[in-house]
């Protein structure tokens, strides 16, 4: 086990971090650096590092948080679970890293400058317990039905699970929490539930979905990306909040990408599919960040906010015009056209409020450290200006770690 | 090439500095106009040259892929050529001295060089798309110089009695109601033509006239693809000529200058039309062709025109304006050319000379007619028939100019347009096949036609109410009609000397017994018309008021362009709403409904999730995925 190296200092370095908090920021950093080397692929980890990095950094502008010191560990412990959800076959290392993601999220949803926020606490805790459950009964019921070959309780897992993420990442129409905590939690630990939780799902049941590649549930699937897609830019629509815009955004982020998962089942298109995932999930990670921290900072200067904005909307040739390129390239050639046409509709709609969005954050300078991380997050939508082949060739990679091989 | 340049760009480019001083300085536009005659009396200079010393064949030069820019002079080119431009010339000098008062001469020089720029375009070309250009430079130049007196202030440039209605019609207009009705009439018929243009185009692979094989189209698109191209491509020379039911614009195009009046009549615009089936079907060669398509449209053209020809000669004979009589006239003579025109068909290349000869005859005479009726306004500031011997007396070579004219163009043997009348005669009494209607009706037409043209020299000089007489200069316009009323003298010496190849025909055809017999008829018509030229009659009201076919303007074709109004304004009121309304507050109101499930409360939101969680694997078990 390569990894248990960087957990072991990660644990040490959490530990001393409830004094010194520059040894859990130091630690976490290399635990970071230890776990993305150990692959192939490692283009994509890197990625999800910078994520992770971008998200200690945010973290970093919170002086006075309760968890100040291990927050930096627990950002870091959910990099590596991202990274094992990636590379295992194991059904059980991957139910262990979804859980991993999941659970350092509970804590750093309440931290704030000012005490613990314990009733959004509560709202997030409730609804990630419930999904848990579902995504693990659905998981297990998934993979047995499988090998017991039967078809009505695979679909039952397929459906329980699809229910599970739809909860667990806010897809409508389980979606309720959604809004409320990125409305009421600290801007910064919404950004961490808005950007680095949502990989380990999608992989996952990716992962799943493509070892029983059955096409039973395909419509089931369709349908939930379609309402969240809807729901979210419908409500996105009216909403005049900054962060509410945000929580509707990721609704609808959630369907695109929960879209692409019918894709699962003409393997030969699952990389396709997969890269515009990926893709789609590090716009919408990046962008969120950049966006909860210029909402700390009460805004930001006009160039990041657009370009951020655009990148949303989907402008070529920034990075979110790419995944939901790479997305709808693959639902056509699998011949899902009613939700490619249904995905291009919602990319129209979602114009107006990323613009008022992009209006309500702009004209206000900032400094220093979330001027770097505004900054590197718009900049970063930029890297797509050159085709993002390299992306296709890490996802064929990863597609190779996609067949499970048992407990 | 530069001889075609000259010839097409000398006009327009002599016009553009009064076009454009007149905006900044009115004293040195009032100076311009003469460089403006310059410019037409160059392109009248290249016509006649082309007539004397270039050779007939076609030139052409490359324009678009498949297409070229091909002018062609020919038998009909050469002569409508020359016309056109020493009518435009001298029309040019008398409204040189008839405008020189006017407040938009910028604009009415513009529009008058560009108007023979235009007609000169459609004369020679030989392709189809290019002569579309001088097609549209027609309708664009007739609608401003028929609306020029745009203000509408003075009650002599209106047409009809101010302020008669007859039932729901109103029987007067205004020069910018004129050139409305111009252009949108014409334009009704450029739309078929545009797309027969396009579909020649399409089927022959070839534009130029004298190049497109009739009988291959024949072959492509069958007799009744090629009836139904022939009538698209001809809706344009039917309006353009004031055909039935087309005729109410040339009635209101009275309403511009006596001088556009005068060209519009003559040798451009109304002339334009006829002289383009002339030109087609002396390259179709219908005479060579057995289809039963052809021979349709040519019998259905052959009719038109003589039931136009019957109509404007009528409505002539009961018109009591000096203008709407000679522009009745001239959609009789229209009518005729076009009859004689679609003779062709059965009797040959022959018949199209005839049509030919009598454009040109008609378009002398009805251009000096109407050059008197343009002066005669100018002194009696009246625009109805009106003077008695007084006038006569005091304008002695108008009176005898008008004389000449009449005459001449009455068909009076053996003035010019008896022996031109003659053959035309001759033609339709050969017509076996179609029947003796063409030549009765012919007759018929002939004696009105007659009638009416002693009324209007009766009416004005002899036997009309008294009038004032305001004598004031008019010494350019009398040059101008003495000078166009001599050429009907030198076209009577080309016929009767035989200078042309076709004319010895027309000089036999005068010697047959019928003939003379119809020349007979046509002088005993005049006389009549001379001696009585009134007659008050319900019938001849009923004639005077131009069988109310200004009804299918004014009032049927507007009906339908109000429903069409109305029914597109649904439409557009259906979009607004749902573009502007419907979906909008659809969306709004489901985002709110969305939004509106967000109450803060926990337990709200865990009843809401596993209900819908309930749902949806109900749902799924229900459907059986």
């Amino acid at each position: 086990m390569e990894l248990t190296i960087p957990l072991i200092i990660l644990a040490l370095g959490a530990a001393f971090g409830l004094r010194k908090p520059e040894i859990s920021l130091v630690t976490a950093l290399v635990a970071l650096a230890l776990s993305i080397v150990v692959e192939a692929a490692i283009l994509v980890s890197a990625m999800i590092a910078f994520v992770a990095i971008l998200n200690i950094a945010a973290l970093f502008l919170m002086k006075k948080s309760y968890l100040r010191g291990v927050d930096y560990a627990l950002v870091s412990l959910m990099l590596i679970a991202t990274v094992v959800a990636l590379y295992s076959t194991s059904f059980a290392m991957l139910i262990l890293a979804f859980i991993l993601v999941s659970t350092p999220t509970y804590m750093l949803v309440m931290a704030s400058e000012s005490g613990a926020k314990v009733d959004v606490g509560v709202k997030y805790i409730t609804f990630m317990v419930v999904a848990t459950i579902l995504f693990i009964i659905g998981a297990a019921l998934t993979i047995y039905g499988g090998s017991v070959n039967s078809e009505s309780i695979q679909t039952v897992g397929i459906c329980l699970l699809v229910l599970g993420i739809a909860m667990e990442v806010g897809a409508a129409p389980l979606h309720y929490w959604v809004p409320d905590v990125f409305d009421t939690a600290d801007p910064i630990p919404a950004s961490i539930i808005a950007s680095l939780a949502k990989f380990v799902p999608f992989v996952i049941a990716f992962k799943i979905l493509f070892t029983v590649n059955t096409e039973k549930a395909l419509l089931f699937i369709g349908v939930i990306a379609a309402i969240s897609m809807l729901a979210g830019n419908i409500g996105a629509l009216t909403s005049n909040k900054p962060a509410r815009i945000l929580a509707y955004s990721t609704v609808a982020n959630m369907g695109y990408i929960i879209a692409a998962l019918t894709v699962f089942y003409k393997p030969e298109f699952v990389y396709l599919a997969f890269a515009g995932v990926l893709l789609q999930l590090f716009a919408n990670a990046f962008g969120k960040i950049g966006f909860f921290t210029a909402i700390r900072e009460e805004g930001t200067n006009s160039v990041f906010s657009y370009i951020m904005a655009l990148s949303f909307i989907g402008l070529p040739p920034l990075l979110g015009f790419w995944g939901k390129f790479y997305i709808l390239a693959a639902l056509i050639y699998a011949n899902v056209m009613w939700l490619a046409v249904l995905l291009v509709i919602n990319s129209a709609m979602s114009v107006p409020y990323y613009i008022r969005l992009a209006n309500l954050l702009s004209g206000k300078p900032n400094k220093g450290l979330a001027l770097c991380i505004i900054g590197i997050s718009a900049i970063i939508m930029l890297l797509t200006v050159v085709p993002p082949n390299w992306l296709i060739d890490s996802s064929k990679v990863l597609v190779g770690y996609f067949k499970l091989g048992g407990v | 090439m530069w001889l075609w340049l000259v010839l097409l760009l000398s006009p327009i480019i002599a016009s553009i500095p009064i076009a454009v001083a007149w905006e900044f300085n009115r004293n040195i536009g009032r100076k311009l106009p003469v460089l403006s005659v310059v410019g037409l009396f160059i392109s009248f200079l290249v016509t006649l040259y082309i007539l004397l010393f270039v050779e007939e064949g076609r030139f052409s030069y490359p324009w678009l892929p498949g297409i070229e820019i091909a002018f062609i002079v020919d038998y009909l080119s050469k002569y409508m050529g020359v016309l056109t431009g020493f009518i435009a010339f001298v029309i040019g000098v008398y409204g040189l001295e008839y405008m020189k008062d006017d407040y938009r001469l910028g604009w009415y020089w513009f529009f008058f060089n560009l108007f023979t720029a235009s007609m000169l375009m459609v004369v020679y070309s030989d392709n189809l798309l290019s002569l579309l250009i001088g097609w549209e430079g027609l309708g664009i130049a007739s609608w401003g110089l028929i609306g020029h007196w745009f203000r509408d202030d003075d009650e002599l440039s209106y047409v009809g009695v101010i302020n008669r209605k007859v039932g729901f019609l109103k029987m007067f207009w205004s020069p910018s109601t004129g050139g409305w009705r111009a252009i949108s009439t014409i334009r009704l018929g450029d739309m078929p033509m545009f797309f027969a243009v396009a579909a020649i185009f399409a089927f022959a692979g070839n534009l130029n006239i004298s190049q497109i094989d009739w009988e291959l189209l024949i072959e492509k698109i069958g007799s009744f693809g090629v009836a139904v191209l022939l009538l698209a491509f001809l809706m344009g020379p039917f309006t353009k000529s004031a055909q039935l039911p087309f005729s109410e614009w040339l009635m209101t195009a009275m309403t511009g200058p006596t001088t556009v009046s005068a060209l519009l009549h003559s040798a451009t615009m109304v002339a334009a039309g006829t002289y383009l089936f002339m030109r087609i079907s002396w390259y179709i060669e219908p005479w060579k062709i057995h289809d039963a398509g052809i021979e349709f449209v040519y019998l259905l053209v052959l009719f038109l025109g003589l039931i136009s020809s019957l109509y404007g000669a009528l409505v002539a004979l009961a018109s009591r304006e000096r203008k709407v009589l000679l522009a009745a006239s001239t959609m009789s003579s229209l009518g005729l050319m076009f009859a004689a025109a679609a003779a062709s068909k059965w009797i040959g290349e022959f018949a199209i000379v005839v049509a030919f000869w009598y454009l040109i005859t008609h378009a002398f005479a009805k251009a000096t007619l109407f050059l008197v009726a343009g002066h005669l306004i100018h002194e009696t500031h009246d625009r109805f028939l009106c003077g008695d011997l007084e006038v006569a007396k005091k304008m002695k070579l108008t009176f005898v100019v008008t004389i000449i004219a009449t005459v001449m163009l009455a068909g009076i043997p053996p003035l010019t347009a008896y022996w031109v009348k003659s053959a035309m005669d001759e033609v339709m009494h050969a017509l076996h096949e179609v029947g003796e209607a063409p030549l009765f009706l012919l007759i018929v037409i002939s004696a009105v036609y007659s009638a009416f043209l002693a009324k209007f020299l009766s009416m004005n000089f002899v036997k009309g109410r008294h009038v004032h007489l305001h004598l004031h200069g008019g010494g350019l316009m009398k040059t101008g009609y003495t000078l166009m009323v001599s050429m009907l003298f030198l076209l009577l010496a080309v016929i009767l000397l035989g200078i042309d190849e076709h004319v010895e025909e027309f000089v036999k055809a005068g010697f047959h017994a019928t003939s003379f017999m119809v020349g007979v008829l046509v002088t005993v018509a005049y006389a009549i018309g001379f001696v009585k030229p009134t007659l008050e009659t319900k019938v001849g009201q009923v004639l005077a008021d131009r069988f109310y076919l200004m009804a299918l303007n004014d009032f049927i074709v507007p009906k339908i362009g109000w429903a069409f109004v109305t029914a597109v304004d649904y439409g557009n009121r259906a979009i607004d709403f749902f573009t502007h309304r419907a979906i909008p507050g659809l969306f709004e109101s489901v985002s709110k409904g969305i939004r509106v499930l967000q109450t803060g409360r926990l337990s709200h939101y865990v009843q809401l999730a596993l209900g819908a969680l309930m749902l949806l694997l109900i749902v799924v078990s229900v459907a059986g995925w």
